[in-house]
């Protein structure tokens, strides 16, 4: 298995509250896999771990091959200079719940500012980028608008389209649809939908079930920190033998 | 009338003095706020809290006594004899880059946590997120403050009558004493009032252009 992802006995506290318990989990390239469970689980802060967002205390992480953080003999994790996780975790793409669009910058602005500072593209070069990737969510008609003249769905299909002018290895989805308004998901889940039929890797946080249950190759169940079932979709939604799922599905869906 | 014109024309000469006071403030005392602000949301804690005693100083205290401080305390304490304009232009500055400091910061600070993990999340390091992504922003918020020191500042100036800096006020004050009338004071408000109006509206126009987005 070509992996991009291995995480080892990871570790988060937020002051006295223990947030991630120790979670071991791989993806490989290609694999899409999304992580559901109940709020306050742990599932944004393992993806935020990921790329940095936040600082894990124990465990490793690391990035096709490569170590973000290593556990030292005492288990704490320890982080390569920041520089040189900020390059590594250029690869990694996000999307969070609240878009974070840069809101002084027209849609296309948003989209090639990091392709132009981070990786030194011409104007003429990301901006051809961000035409195909505005093409690609459908709002190659927006280029020139700012993010307030645009719908929450709008806004997250460029926040995903600035994400993938960077050319990440893997995307990562913080509940990309939890700030939409109900008939504004679809548009969202689109995009991602085709994303999966390019065989674009992906960790997915989400509490859209079915879709999670549709796109997946992996689903992982987490609960109060931990990994309590981490398989196929048919594992957790056709038959799942874990009282604490059964519990979490009975209340979503 | 001859005489409300020449009254007019000797205040105005004390216009010079004021609007030099002026530029030179907003020249230095802005770029130096913009340092003390960057300083103080380091995690350097001897330079912040330098900068705290700073801020808490100069806000804290009259700048008239800063002034007297600067002109005549120096002389005795140190024996440091500046000019009347120098120690002017002194106080000035470190007076109002007290104040912009605490508005950038507060404006900086304003930015919500969301932009930087964007930026960090796409790759910018911090250098580049805070002069492409952060700082553009935080100029729309403290543009109002910003205005408003602006326009407490032209009015400050006056203050230099007291070092005997021949700025409007003190002008208009040997005109009154001379004349035995008003007149002095009238020209002078009206001057200040000019002033003020240009820099309302030079606000109002910088503030239009980063009306494009909210």
């Amino acid at each position: 298995m070509n992996e991009i992802i291995r995480v080892e006995n990871l570790h988060k506290s937020f002051h006295s509250l223990h947030v991630l318990k120790g979670i071991n989990f791989k993806v490989a390239k290609g694999e899409i896999v999304s992580v559901i469970g109940p709020s306050g689980s742990g599932k944004s802060t393992l993806l935020r771990c990921l790329n940095h967002l936040e600082v894990a205390d124990k465990g490793s992480i690391s990035f096709e091959g490569q170590y973000i953080a290593k556990a030292d003999t005492t288990g704490k994790a320890v982080y390569k200079s920041n520089k040189e996780v900020l390059a590594i975790c250029s690869n990694l793409g996000m999307v969070f719940q609240n878009f974070n669009l840069f809101p002084h910058k027209s849609v296309v602005e948003n989209i090639i500012e990091a392709p132009m500072m981070v990786k030194g593209k011409s104007k003429e070069a990301a901006g051809k980028i961000a035409e195909e990737l505005l093409n690609k969510v459908g709002l190659l008609d927006k280029r020139d608008a700012y993010p307030n003249q645009l719908s929450g769905g709008q806004k997250q299909r460029v926040a995903i389209a600035r994400a993938l002018a960077m050319e990440p290895e893997i995307m990562l989805f913080d509940e990309p649809t939890s700030a939409l308004d109900p008939e504004l998901i679809g548009e969202v889940l689109q995009v991602i939908k085709k994303l999966a039929e390019e065989h674009m890797t992906m960790i997915i946080v989400t509490h859209e079930m079915n879709f999670a249950r549709e796109i997946s190759d992996r689903i992982i169940f987490m609960d109060d920190g931990q990994i309590v079932i981490d398989g196929v979709p048919d594992d957790i939604f056709v038959n799942p033998d874990h009282p604490r799922i059964k519990t979490f599905l009975n209340k979503v869906l | 009338m001859a005489d409300l014109l020449n009254i007019s024309l000797y205040i105005l000469q004390g216009a010079v003095i004021s609007v030099k006071i002026y530029v030179v403030t907003i020249i230095f005392a802005i770029p130096l706020g913009m340092l003390c602000a960057m300083g103080k949301m380091t995690k350097i804690a001897p330079l912040k809290w330098f900068l705290e005693m700073y801020t808490w100083i100069f806000r804290g205290t009259p700048l008239l006594l800063q002034l007297f401080f600067t002109y005549f305390g120096l002389k005795i304490l140190l024996g440091i004899e500046l000019s009347k304009e120098m120690a002017a232009y002194l106080t000035f500055i470190i007076n109002y880059a007290a104040y912009f400091t605490e508005i950038f910061r507060a404006g900086i600070q304003s930015i919500d946590k969301g932009q930087y993990e964007a930026a960090k999340a796409l790759g910018m390091n911090y250098g580049q997120t805070m002069k492409r992504i952060i700082i553009p922003q935080a100029i729309k918020v403290i543009l109002p403050p910003t205005g408003n020191e602006a326009v407490t500042l032209i009015k400050d100036t006056a203050l230099c009558s007291v070092i005997a800096l021949a700025d409007i006020l003190r002008n208009a004050k040997s005109v009154v004493s001379r004349t035995a009338s008003v007149e002095g004071y009238l020209v002078a408000a009206a001057l200040y009032l000019i002033m003020t109006f240009v820099i309302i509206k030079a606000f109002k126009y910088i503030e239009k252009r980063f009306e494009y987005y909210n």
